[in-house]
């Protein structure tokens, strides 16, 4: 399968017998088998879970029964979903070899329809980072430029989207790990609202941050997915699903008349391609017949380090499990048991994650819990008041998902300037409302460029829409995947 | 000596009793292989998370109630953070600084009231066991709800300290939201100590010592303590903040090794759980449910039916007993003879603690009913009362089964007169010495009116007959 | 600012070793992105501890078992195991 499919038509070829679902699986397996080499975007390749679900669906169209949404529609999931039986390591060297004994709920939902898994995808270890380089695994590449990352951190994900090596695939974003990498490799990206999708199963970096969303090539893709994971899920204490029809069946209705606000804050300090890519985009919804809205969110210049705090902070609590004791790495030598947690965490964890807990550690310490914790607890309430009153003006927001475009490898050895990637799309995770990103362009260097459009709460349908029809109107910025090596 | 004060606060851990863990569907079952009562959730596997169980608030909101809290209108779930094996999360779920119930009280017999200033939910962690040097670990009580009930330090004798562990499990257990099995560990103490010179406002420094599950070893560890601490002042030296070790076999409190820097629990809301609203109706829900306060009960029975004070005592200690029983006797007027029913013969089948508790019989409240409601109406003696009662035990069917129409008519008066006769004719030893002035022959003469209607004569009425038959 | 000394004791808590030889740099690491939080110490904030982010209240379960999962499973990835336990050895 070397052109791009949308999910409907790779069905639509199954129903019409133009090729088995094993036949599709084998394509995809194909695929990877030659290309994964260079770009190392799956960690594990799941052939034999592929083939028997193939089975199963060759068995229904045989038997003449309909198709669920995306039954047999191959597809990736990040490396760190529960996988049952399939070993899930998110990317860290603390839980090599580790197999869950349970399925992530949006796994289960999938795996119900006969969804063909692939394998599981690259990804920054424990999902911190841009870049998908902290990966145990080493960092995924980029199909449009091998030279650059793809983004972090659901690198692996975005690059076999890109490279036509899955239909789609489940990545998570906490600080803008969906979009950022969706943007970088020019494809979609969705974060839904924090609580549409159930986390149960997804292992944790920062609770109350974490959303689990698809990556696809277009925005119709990118609705069948989040319709079908969306449930309500009773084991998810913050999760009550989605609201309201499902998305994929509100693309077409016109956009006309809506209102899209342009926060000026997001506009400044992009790189000229991107910048330019975004202007452009902003005159076809104009168009498409919608108003721009000039707003302010001053609030924005401290979104990034009230992310960092609390985000670390809840980080360094969910990691403080790892310690070799029930699953995972377990350091060789050691003489008590303190010893023994100390060194087993210092030998799994990669340096940016042990940053990161240390951070964490400290803004919860006693002394400077106020200062930090409380503080930024209370800054992320004004955040979100800001986008509550911002919406009382606009329906959905438009902006750049990051203000460059993919990043050249080992960018910087600097943290602080790798979080600062993250601008755009942070604000988006401490609100908990929805964002997406599209591909709108390319800049001076032909790498893509993404705009990010962010909802309301539980508004997906509505940036959804406004996707699918800037799509429609804006042929040339459409998805096309990048073709890699040459057939064997 | 008599110059210092001892002073005493205490934080106990009460196990609750439901069904399964406070944030997973396991069973809180005791025993069983080790981690065959474990889920993904409760062995803290990457990716899980918790759900609160609804019984847990509930126990805990009653809890508050018997104890004369304030239960709040909101509060939350907190992460308490520190690293050890037992802990498969590495924190524990617990409430920090908004608790569900605050500001109640238990008053002693002394008169001392104990200001509970709090009281919480949180999950218990696993069980270690060291052995061989090597640490094994098994997380069936892993998860397993426990309120934490935390006093002020109100405590000034080692009596009041006895007094209130005791009262607190009966309590709890009185209510029904715990066995209170505080050799199981299902109730446990940390205790803290302080000293301080009588009339002194300030607080002297304290030592604690955790996890005691002994009201004995509790009560033996803080006069150790309080003497302990009482040397060091006389000395002019200071007590060292701390937490101390109570050593069973040499009766006495010890340091403990290796000295820990004070832990930093880094505490904070836990963001997989959400806030808890308790509405001023679900409060009054749970105050109907709760059974009468216990002294109200005891007095009851004591006073209105009768009931010795230990008697009623033995009644109480068992929620299933004195349920039993309130039903059982509900429209009995004999409610006394009822309860001897069930504190002798019942008692009797039941002989361990945990028959008590179990309360399995098989003679309903219904029929017990009924078998006294018998004895009220004069229909039969409390003989006959007892040796149905054992058929009834024997074999679960209702006394009816048991007792004739013959048994149930009683002595007709024209009977009762004939048998009198009856009894001077055939016993005239036992007749002339009543007339002759012994008194108490006249028992034996009763006695024989007895044996002769199988116990079915009321044994008064036969000796007021004998009398005037005499008298004539 | 993190003093070496800070550092380390944080590393205690968060159950982390920090080699002597990498203590400076990362000490250095650290308080560039302690710095870097320390932006929102200028910024006024006036109002009350912002709640959980999806409002919701009285998320509850009910008391009904269900059934535990078998020992095997649970001991499943543990590297030392026995007598159905998970196994700290003393020493390696």
């Amino acid at each position: 399968m070397d052109s791009y499919s949308t999910i409907r038509k790779i069905q639509e070829g199954l129903l019409h017998r133009e090729y088995s679902c094993e036949e599709l699986t084998k394509s995809y397996l194909d695929a990877i088998e030659r290309d994964n080499q260079i770009l190392n975007s799956y960690v594990t390749v799941t052939p034999q879970e592929a083939f028997s679900a193939a089975k199963r669906v060759d068995q229904k169209i045989a038997a003449g029964k309909p198709l669920s949404p995306l039954e047999g529609v191959p597809m990736t999931l990040k490396d760190n979903l529960s996988t049952n039986k399939i070993p899930t390591t998110c990317c860290s060297k603390i839980l090599s070899g580790y197999t869950p004994i349970y399925d992530a709920a949006v796994w289960e939902t999938l795996k119900a329809q006969n969804a063909i898994l692939l394998g599981k995808t690259n990804m920054d270890e424990f999902a911190m980072g841009s870049t998908c380089e902290t990966s145990c695994y080493g960092g995924a590449k980029n199909p449009h430029n091998l030279k650059r990352v793809p983004g972090g951190s659901s690198g692996g994900g975005a690059s076999a989207v890109c490279a036509n090596l899955a239909a789609y695939a489940l990545g998570s974003d906490t600080g803008g790990s969906i979009r950022q990498p969706a943007s970088f490799c020019g494809v979609v990206g969705l974060k839904p609202t924090y609580g549409a999708v159930s986390r149960y199963g997804l292992i944790a970096f920062a609770s109350s941050f974490d959303q689990i969303g698809p990556i696809a090539g277009c925005a119709e893709d990118a609705a069948l997915v989040f319709d079908a994971i969306s449930s309500y899920d009773e084991r998810d204490s913050t999760c009550s699903g989605r609201k309201g029809a499902p998305c994929a069946e509100s693309l077409n209705q016109s956009i006309k008349g809506m209102k899209i606000g342009i926060p000026k804050e997001y506009y400044e300090g992009l790189r000229p391609g991107v910048q330019k890519a975004l202007e452009d985009a902003q005159k076809t919804y104009q168009e498409l017949g919608c108003k721009l809205i000039p707003l302010a969110l001053p609030e924005l210049q401290y979104a990034l380090p009230v992310y960092y705090i609390l985000a670390c902070a809840e980080a360094s609590s969910n990691l403080g499990r790892y310690d070799g004791i029930r699953y995972g790495y377990k350091t060789e030598r050691y003489n008590d048991l303190n010893e023994m947690i100390c060194k087993t965490r210092s030998e799994g964890f990669g340096a940016e994650v042990q940053r990161r807990i240390l951070l964490g550690t400290y803004v919860l310490s006693s002394g400077y819990y106020d200062a930090y914790y409380k503080k930024a607890q209370i800054l992320r309430g004004k955040i979100v008041d800001a986008f509550q009153s911002a919406f009382q003006k606009c329906d959905i927001i438009l902006a750049p998902t990051v203000p460059v475009t993919a990043l050249p490898q080992h960018y910087s050895s600097n943290a602080v300037d790798n979080y600062r990637t993250d601008i755009c799309t942070v604000p988006v995770n401490i609100a908990g409302l929805p964002g997406i990103s599209v591909p709108c362009g390319k800049d001076e260097d032909n790498m893509p460029v993404g705009m990010q459009l962010i909802g309301k709460k539980f508004g997906e349908a509505t940036i959804l829409r406004a996707a699918h029809q800037y799509e429609k109107a804006a042929r040339d910025t459409v998805f096309c995947p990048v073709k890699m090596g040459v057939e064997k | 000596m008599s110059q210092y004060e001892l002073v005493v606060g205490l934080e106990t851990h009460v196990e609750l009793a439901t069904k399964t863990k406070i944030f997973c569907s396991c069973t809180t079952q005791f025993g069983g292989e080790p981690n065959t009562h474990c889920c993904p959730i409760c062995i803290g596997l990457p990716g899980t998370l918790p759900k609160l169980n609804q019984k847990v608030v509930e126990y805990a909101i009653m809890a508050g109630l018997s104890t004369h809290c304030e239960i709040a209108e909101e509060s939350k779930m907190d992460r308490k953070n520190y690293v050890y094996p037992d802990l498969p999360k590495a924190y524990q779920i617990s409430q920090y600084d908004q608790p569900l119930c605050k500001n109640g009280y238990l008053d002693l017999s002394d008169g001392r009231r104990i200001r509970i200033l709090r009281i919480h939910i949180e999950e218990d962690a696993g069980k270690l066991v060291h052995s061989r040097g090597n640490t094994y670990v098994d997380y069936n009580r892993g998860g397993v709800p426990l309120i934490e009930i935390v006093t002020e330090p109100d405590f000034r004798t080692v009596d009041e300290v006895r007094e209130y562990v005791e009262k607190i499990q009966s309590i709890m257990r009185y209510i029904g939201i715990s066995d209170c099995k505080m050799q199981e560990g299902s109730v446990r103490c940390d205790v803290n100590i302080s000293t301080r010179e009588k009339g002194a406002k300030n607080l002297g420094t304290r030592t604690e010592i955790k996890n005691m599950n002994s009201i004995n070893f509790i009560t033996k560890a803080v006069e150790y303590e309080f003497a302990r601490q009482i040397d060091l002042l006389e000395a002019g030296k200071e007590v060292t903040q701390e937490t101390r070790r109570y050593d069973e076999t040499n009766d006495c409190t010890e340091g403990m090794r290796g000295k820990e820097d004070a832990q930093d629990y880094r505490y904070f809301r836990d963001p997989d759980l959400v806030t808890i609203h308790v509405p001023k109706e679900k409060i009054a829900e749970l105050k109907a449910l709760l059974p009468e306060p216990e002294e109200d009960k005891f007095h009851r029975y004591t006073e209105e039916y009768q009931i010795s004070e230990a008697d009623a005592k033995n009644l109480l200690r068992y929620r299933r007993c004195w349920q039993y029983f309130d039903q059982a006797s509900e429209g009995i007027q004999n409610k006394k003879a009822l309860a001897s029913c069930i504190l002798g013969q019942i008692f009797r089948r039941l002989e361990s603690d945990s028959a008590k508790e179990a309360f399995e019989i098989n003679v309903t409240p219904k029929h017990l009913h009924e078998l006294i409601k018998l004895l009220d109406d004069g229909k039969i003696r409390m003989n006959l009362v007892k040796s149905t009662l054992e058929k009834m035990l024997d074999t679960g069917k209702p006394a009816a089964d048991f007792l004739s129409e013959k048994d149930l008519a009683g002595i007709s008066d024209e009977d009762l007169q004939r048998l009198c006769k009856e009894a001077i004719e055939k016993n005239p030893n036992a007749a002339k010495d009543y007339l002759g002035g012994k008194e108490k022959a006249i028992k034996a003469l009763v006695g024989f009116v007895m044996k002769s209607t199988h116990g079915r004569a009321d044994a008064q009425k036969a000796e007021t007959t004998l009398v005037n038959l005499f008298k004539n | 600012m993190v003093s070496h000394e800070e550092l380390l004791s944080l590393a205690k808590l968060a159950k982390l070793s920090i080699p002597p030889e990498k203590l400076q740099n990362l000490a250095e690491e650290m308080n560039s992105i302690i710095d870097f939080a320390d932006t929102i110490n200028s910024i006024p904030a006036d109002q009350n501890d912002f709640d959980n982010i999806n409002g919701l209240s009285n998320v509850f379960r009910e008391d009904t078992i269900q059934e535990s999962l078998p020992q095997e499973e649970i001991l499943k990835n543990a590297q030392d195991q026995d007598d159905g336990c998970f196994l700290v050895k003393k020493r390696s």
